[in-house]
């Protein structure tokens, strides 16, 4: 995002509104107050801009076009604008739907667990090297990145969990790591989640997929509080109205072979 | 992604709160009549009486966005997100879904165990749940607790802390009503899962006592 210099009136109003502060108030050459974007900080986040938010009375600040903006650019509203929708997901937002349509999608089955590390959230923000300290980690256990997330497009090697070199320094507002492991893996995966936390200079709030069992209980809660990670009560609960329904994974790999 | 999770607060604080998001699966049930499916639904969550709904493409009510702006932004793969503010509501809005039979996802975040009641009263089974297992890393680096508390009212991360701060002054100071201070600090957030009922109650412990301005 850019401040337009002749028509800012200097008012700040658009300074409050920035999550990752980069936007100040300066004086120019002539001693008037001007709003300025710092574009290593801006985020493409996108709030400077939306006129029911800020409310720019000058309406003083605004974009390049599309074909104007670098690729780093480009990415950084992938991961910071939820209007946007990147084409490798068709969904808006940073990852895929996760549990919101797991009834149908079958994405994370019973016996399987799906695991999520959002980096930079909250508050923090990225950058992709530390994103990268976590995928490399989580790549010497082998463990497969989901394919259909914005992510996936910045992997130099999905193997070993590398990005390529022109978008190690871009930062985002966040970006989720997301994968699916067996069940009985559950316990390594965490230890790797617990190493990688010391290593981040940066949070990432973890959130964890599973399928209820027949009875009605969750298998993961046991596993989490054995490991120390104690889960909120607070939750996200996918009440099984979806069609066509399924939670064995069997027949979701017959389904997917079909 | 996962941002109507993550939520700070206690379960005295967050017990009303209940977040619903029907959802359509592209490539799997986004049928050519899946828009119509989903103006009916949100005729009946309006019915019912959220306290914010919107979409990432207009923006929500509590920034202005009416309802049938929201109606005709659908996308092609349609979605509506709502926050209630309590537990009566969700359960009559989880009733009339169970009626409408539409074959869409459907997505409670709230109290987990809430959830599963409403669930057995009504004798479906939950498919799948999203578990909250807290934030990890470099978290001395956070705002204090009573500012995460509205910040992550917006799981896209759209809410400034220095806008939450900024509010939060202007309530104690007498300039500004926990009431404007909850649509004020709740704007940015564009799909509509902002609780301005939380935020109000949230707000009014820095109203100044009668006769301190």
């Amino acid at each position: 995002m850019i401040v337009d210099q002749n028509k800012c009136i200097g008012c700040g109003i658009c300074t409050l509104y920035c999550p990752a502060d980069a936007i100040t108030i300066r004086l120019n050459a002539e001693g008037k107050r001007k709003a300025v974007i710092d574009q290593d900080t801006c985020l493409e986040c996108g709030n400077c801009i939306r006129r029911r938010v800020v409310k720019c009375p000058a309406d003083a600040i605004y974009e390049l076009p599309e074909e104007e903006r670098s690729i780093g650019r480009r990415m950084r509203r992938f991961f910071s604008d939820p209007s946007t929708t990147h084409p490798l997901t068709g969904v808006p937002g940073r990852g895929t739907e996760e549990v919101k349509t797991n009834d149908v999608t079958g994405r994370v089955c019973r016996g399987e667990l799906g695991l999520c590390l959002e980096l930079g959230r909250p508050v923090l923000g990225t950058d992709v090297r530390e994103i990268q300290k976590a995928t490399t980690a989580l790549a010497e256990l082998g463990v497969k990145l989901e394919d259909c997330n914005p992510l996936y497009d910045l992997l130099e090697d999905p193997v070993k969990g590398t990005f390529k070199e022109e978008f190690l320094d871009e930062r985002f507002v966040s970006a989720i790591i997301e994968f699916t492991i067996p069940f009985e893996r559950g316990e390594e995966v965490l230890n790797k989640v617990r190493e990688i936390a010391e290593e981040v200079n940066t949070v990432f709030s973890l959130d964890m997929v599973c399928c209820y069992d027949e009875d009605g209980t969750i298998p993961a809660l046991e596993l989490c509080r054995n490991m120390g990670f104690e889960p909120r009560f607070n939750s996200k609960v996918n009440v099984g109205l979806g069609r066509p329904y399924v939670i064995d994974k069997e027949e979701r790999d017959r389904r997917n072979a079909q | 992604m996962t941002h109507s999770l993550h939520r700070r607060g206690t379960y005295e604080e967050l017990k009303d709160e209940y977040l619903l998001l029907v959802t359509i699966a592209n490539g799997v049930n986004n049928s050519p009549d899946a828009k119509d499916k989903l103006r009916r639904v949100l005729d009946e969550m309006w019915d019912v009486g959220p306290v914010n709904t919107g979409s990432n493409e207009t923006g929500t009510i509590l920034s202005g966005v009416s309802v049938d702006e929201i109606k005709q932004g659908f996308t092609k793969v349609p979605r509506i997100r709502c926050c209630f503010d309590s537990k009566e509501k969700i359960r009559e809005m989880l009733r009339r879904l169970i009626a409408m039979d539409l074959g869409v996802s459907v997505t409670i975040s709230g109290s987990r165990s809430d959830v599963e009641e409403l669930c057995r009263e009504f004798g479906i089974k939950p498919h799948s749940v999203n578990l909250s297992l807290q934030v990890w890393g470099r978290t001395e680096k956070l705002p204090e607790e009573d500012i995460m508390k509205f910040i992550t009212m917006c799981g896209h991360g759209l809410i400034s802390r220095t806008l939450v701060e900024d509010t939060i002054n202007k309530v104690k100071a007498g300039k500004m009503t926990p009431e404007q201070g909850a649509v004020r600090i709740g704007t940015p957030c564009v799909c509509g899962f902002f609780n301005p009922t939380r935020a109000v109650a949230l707000l009014q412990k820095y109203v100044p006592a009668a006769g301190q301005n």
